[in-house]
């Protein structure tokens, strides 16, 4: 081993610690600027809604306090019914937003020049860039009794009667989800398939793979986080956003967001905080068993 | 510039990513206006120990000093370095012009200056003319002399060169490499340069230091690296070493005996203190250990060990004779020049010899 | 795609994918070709006019809230654009990358029902807390704070647009070299320095995408919005109300496809925009030297 002596290195004082002065440590506090936003703003009010849900209601507000009644509100009422059947229909919203446009994902990610495929997946947020309540207003006119489906299947001598059941119904509620959310299947389902590397479908093709051994062995475990994330996405915005049930639901129809909206302007908010805390209860419940079935982490591995 | 300081001295510098250690407590010291290449491994911490030289990195633990000044803790900016890097590095949104005035445009200098400085420096790299072509419009080699054109210009009297010319094709590194000794001769200021090639290094190096596992193993000129080795790593790395290992049965002054095979070899001590029953490496250059056909009686000279060949592997300039040991251990035997001698057949009985002095001894 | 496929095939998938994005648009062109119609929806005859645009621009009131809508967005647009940019960078560096993405993409996984009633509660309970500060010390200008009105619009906005913005952003520094950075800052540039000279350039269309994406999604919210604007109105929410309490009117379709049309034109714009830029560059560079050659100039 060379010796310090050797290379001319006496003479120098001794090697002292490293302090970090005031400027090292300043420079980089502009950086947490956006975390600290977020969790003030975000993460500190969500936490907060378990908290507001126990506070007691007053006539136009709430008190300091401890009270289950709220929960008492929700759970021993209609309203129990109504959020878990707003979650089956939001769940068939998933399931058909997914059969209807991951395909597409595949599809874009397989066959489309790489060059260009971002420009097709743009496509699908021409719809997202409307606002959505407009585009949800929107069916109306068209699902309507005398609206543009039913007018243009009576003219081709397809159906015989106007068809009811489009407008005001479950079917109308699912309708309005799956056309609100399905961008969103497409954009998780081509960050996903950024996962699954392009000749896997040479290699499927090579070993004799037919696409559906081909979409359950192989697309669908890489694919699984960005898929997962997606259908999360789709679920708790289809039982959170009010104005769907609202507009294409029939009388009664509800989700957890009406509920809430609802109770806001009742003014009873500890109910609206109780609504919110479950909410997030659920969404949490969801990303954990997510992580522990996919690791979520690896969504984000194309954007390193 | 002082000339009693050499131009960079690192002190116990270690840099820890978690649990792993990239440098383990370097030491280090390069004269001002040398070549310095950091040969080693990939992973081994060479380029790690060029980017603490040039600021990327903070250490952990100990210091850098340039120019007699510690820097340990300031920004590259603020460094008396300059940077050349593998790839990619060109400003792509600027023309060949824009990249080599950069620095002097941020330092405030007059336009008039930036521009005429900026074209002599483009014409000492050879790149008269290009000017105002964009970096996408150049090939490898007429980017790596912008890098270099973008860096001298700045006049400083350090500069650290990160694999250079690791993504060019063989042919043209040979020849940019020739060109960066010239260069460096020509203009005068320190060069550190990281390279796992070894070609690369002893082409253009006044010193080499080897870096592997976080460690500085051994440093000199090349000559010293290759031909006397101090450690057995160096010996592994550099040139084609036969690498042996054995344990110490006789200490008789400046005369080392270690059987290997069941068969005694004699090395010079060189000094070190070894002892009786240590286990110790042999290496032997490839090129320094002549293959024979074995004539039956075993002379027990200490130079030699039996063997049977296996094969030859002909590279043109050399040949390379194979043949495995009674442990199955391999020992190469390389030949210059041209024969036209049939390959014994494999299985042959051989001995692999060498002249007194070839073989030398590494304690762990 | 490889010689063997099927061609049919091939354009029975592109012909479903564009029928997809057709059906998603199409209640949106339908309420469009309503929006010119004289008669309104429904009617037998159809008369082209631009009547009801006109109505739109003529109307105080959907002026100011259009006025109101445009200054919120460009406001959001100011502080999420720049946010989203350290957020990028902080990711980047850190190795706690797991829950800085979690915490900045969590929004989206709330619904925006949910988290304007949770922004609601917290705005209001602070706003009293710092009454009641205020009071015990006998202060009153925090009796503002927390208040809802343009401010609490802003951050709710702002909370909703950041996931968006910081993706768009992330995954446009992907393409970026870090590389050049270091070389700028061996030039002697300081981290700004480098990042505005040399960085920036590379990365504006992403930013500008970024941008263009903060304003037309705050341009068409409502739910946070409505529930955090205080007094005053916006675009969206007059539109709204009215569709709610109205149903949809000659105006109201109008005033859609209006903002529709927006939105359209500045992602088309877009989408037309980096599509000739790309083919201009591709243009542009011209092929590299083969490797040992010689010419006259220097290799």
């Amino acid at each position: 081993m060379t010796a310090p002596t050797d290379i001319g290195l006496d003479g120098l004082p001794p090697v002292e610690p490293y302090r970090p002065t005031l400027r090292d440590r300043l420079s980089g506090w502009a950086f947490w600027i956006p975390i600290v936003f977020m969790v003030l703003f975000f993460a500190l009010p969500m936490a907060l809604t378990v908290v507001f849900s126990v506070f007691e209601r007053t006539m136009f507000w709430m008190e300091p306090g401890f009270s289950l009644l709220a929960y008492e509100n929700f759970f021993f009422s209609a309203r129990l019914e109504n959020f878990l059947a707003s979650m089956g229909y939001s769940l068939i919203s998933v399931v058909v937003s997914f059969c209807l446009g991951f395909p597409i994902a595949v599809f874009v990610r397989k066959s489309v020049p790489q060059a260009a495929q971002h420009r097709v997946v743009l496509l699908f947020i021409l719809p997202f860039m409307v606002s959505e309540i407009i585009r949800i207003f929107a069916l109306r006119p068209v699902l309507q009794r005398n609206g543009l489906v039913n007018e243009t299947l009576l003219n081709l001598g397809l159906i015989d009667e106007p068809i009811t059941a489009l407008l005001y119904t479950h079917t109308g509620v699912i309708i309005g989800e799956v056309l609100s959310f399905m961008p969103f299947i497409v954009f998780a389902g081509f960050l996903a398939m950024e996962a699954v590397p392009k000749f896997i479908f040479e290699v499927c093709d090579d070993l004799g793979a037919g696409p559906v051994r081909r979409f359950t062995d192989v697309i669908l475990p890489l694919a699984a986080p960005g898929i997962f994330a997606g259908a999360v996405f789709i679920f708790v915005n289809g039982i959170g956003v009010a104005l769907i049930p609202n507009i294409m639901g029939g009388p009664g129809a509800v989700n957890a967001g009406l509920i809430a909206t609802q109770a806001i302007t009742a003014l009873d908010f500890p109910l609206a905080m109780a609504v919110s805390a479950i909410m997030m209860a659920t969404l949490m419940g969801l990303l954990y068993i997510g992580h522990r079935l996919f690791d979520l982490t690896k969504i984000l591995a194309p954007m390193n | 510039m002082n000339a009693n300081h050499p131009a960079v001295q690192v002190r116990q510098l270690s840099k820890n990513y978690g649990s792993v250690q990239a440098l383990k407590s370097v030491d280090l010291s390069i004269a001002a206006g040398e070549y310095f290449v950091l040969l080693g491994p990939s992973g081994g911490g060479k380029t790690t120990l060029l980017r603490t030289i040039g600021g990327f990195h903070k250490p952990s633990s100990g210091q850098v000093w340039l120019n007699g000044q510690e820097v340990s803790h300031l920004p590259p900016d603020k460094r008396p370095t300059a940077m050349v890097f593998q790839a990619y590095a060109l400003f792509p949104h600027m023309t060949v012009l824009g990249n080599v005035g950069y620095g002097l445009s941020l330092a405030k200098l007059p336009k008039a200056e930036v521009l005429d400085k900026s074209l002599a420096m483009l014409e000492m790299v050879g790149l008269k003319g290009y000017e105002d072509r964009r970096p996408n419009e150049l090939s490898g080699g007429q980017q790596q002399r912008v890098q270099l054109a973008r860096a001298l210009v700045l006049d400083r009297n350090i500069l650290l060169l990160d694999e250079p010319l690791a993504a060019l094709d063989a042919q043209l590194r040979k020849d940019m490499c020739l060109e960066l000794k010239h260069l460096q001769e020509k203009v005068g200021i320190t060069f550190i340069h990281v390279t796992h090639n070894q070609e690369e290094a002893m082409t253009v190096a006044d010193r080499i230091a080897l870096i592997a596992n976080g460690e500085l193993v051994e440093h000199g000129p090349a000559r010293a690296i290759y031909r006397t080795p101090e450690r057995r790593f160096t010996a592994s790395f550099v040139g084609e070493n036969n690498l042996l290992s054995g344990s110490v049965s006789a200490v008789e002054g400046e005369t080392v005996t270690v059987p290997v095979c069941g068969q005694p070899l004699t090395v010079d001590r060189r000094g070190l203190p070894v002892r009786v029953g240590e286990t110790v490496a042999l290496s032997v250059r490839s090129e320094l250990v002549e293959m024979v056909p074995a004539d039956g009686a075993e002379p027990v000279d200490g130079l030699s060990l039996a063997g049977t060949y296996t094969e030859s592997v002909y590279l043109g300039l050399t040949q390379s004779h194979r043949v495995a040991l009674a442990d199955g251990t391999e020992v190469v035997s390389r030949v210059v020049g041209e024969s036209d001698a049939p390959d014994p057949t494999p299985g042959t009985a051989v001995r692999v010899r060498w002249k007194p002095g070839a073989l030398r001894l590494h304690m762990n | 795609m490889n010689d063997y496929a099927n061609i049919w095939l091939h354009r029975a998938k592109w012909a479903y994918l564009l029928l997809v994005v057709t059906t998603l648009m199409s209640p949106v062109f339908y309420v469009m070709y309503i929006s010119f119609n004289e008669n309104g929806f429904g009617a037998a005859q159809y008369v082209f006019t631009t009547r009801w645009y006109g109505l739109i621009f003529s109307d105080a009131q959907l002026m100011n809230a259009l006025r109101w809508t445009l200054w919120l967005a460009a406001v959001t647009a100011i502080f999420t654009i720049p946010m989203a940019l350290l957020a990028a960078k902080f990711y980047k560096a850190t190795r706690a990358k797991v829950p800085v993405v979690f915490l900045l993409l969590a929004p989206l996984f709330v619904a925006p029902d949910i988290l304007s009633a949770a922004l609601l509660v917290f705005f209001k309970n602070l706003n009293f807390t710092f009454r009641w500060l205020g009071d015990q010390v006998g202060v009153a200008f925090m009796d503002g704070w927390g208040q809802l009105g343009f401010t609490t619009a802003v951050i709710g906005l702002i909370i909703y647009t950041m996931p968006y913005a910081f993706v768009v952003i992330l995954i446009t520094m992907g393409r970026y070299n870090k590389e050049q950075t270091e070389a700028a800052r061996a030039c002697g540039a300081t981290g700004w320095r480098a990042f505005w000279d040399i960085e920036f350039p590379q990365i504006r269309a992403g930013v500008f995408s970024a941008c263009a994406f903060t304003v037309i999604l705050c341009f068409n919210e409502y739910t946070r919005t409505s529930l955090l604007k205080g007094g005053f109105d916006t675009f969206t929410t007059v539109l709204v109300s009215q569709m709610l309490n109205e149903g949809m009117s000659e105006q109201s379709y109008a005033m859609s496809s209006f903002v529709s049309f927006v939105a359209i034109a500045l992602i088309g714009g877009i989408i037309i925009f980096t599509l000739l830029r790309s083919e201009a560059a591709a243009r542009r560079a011209q092929p590299v030297a083969e490797p040992g050659t010689r010419s006259t100039a220097a290799v």
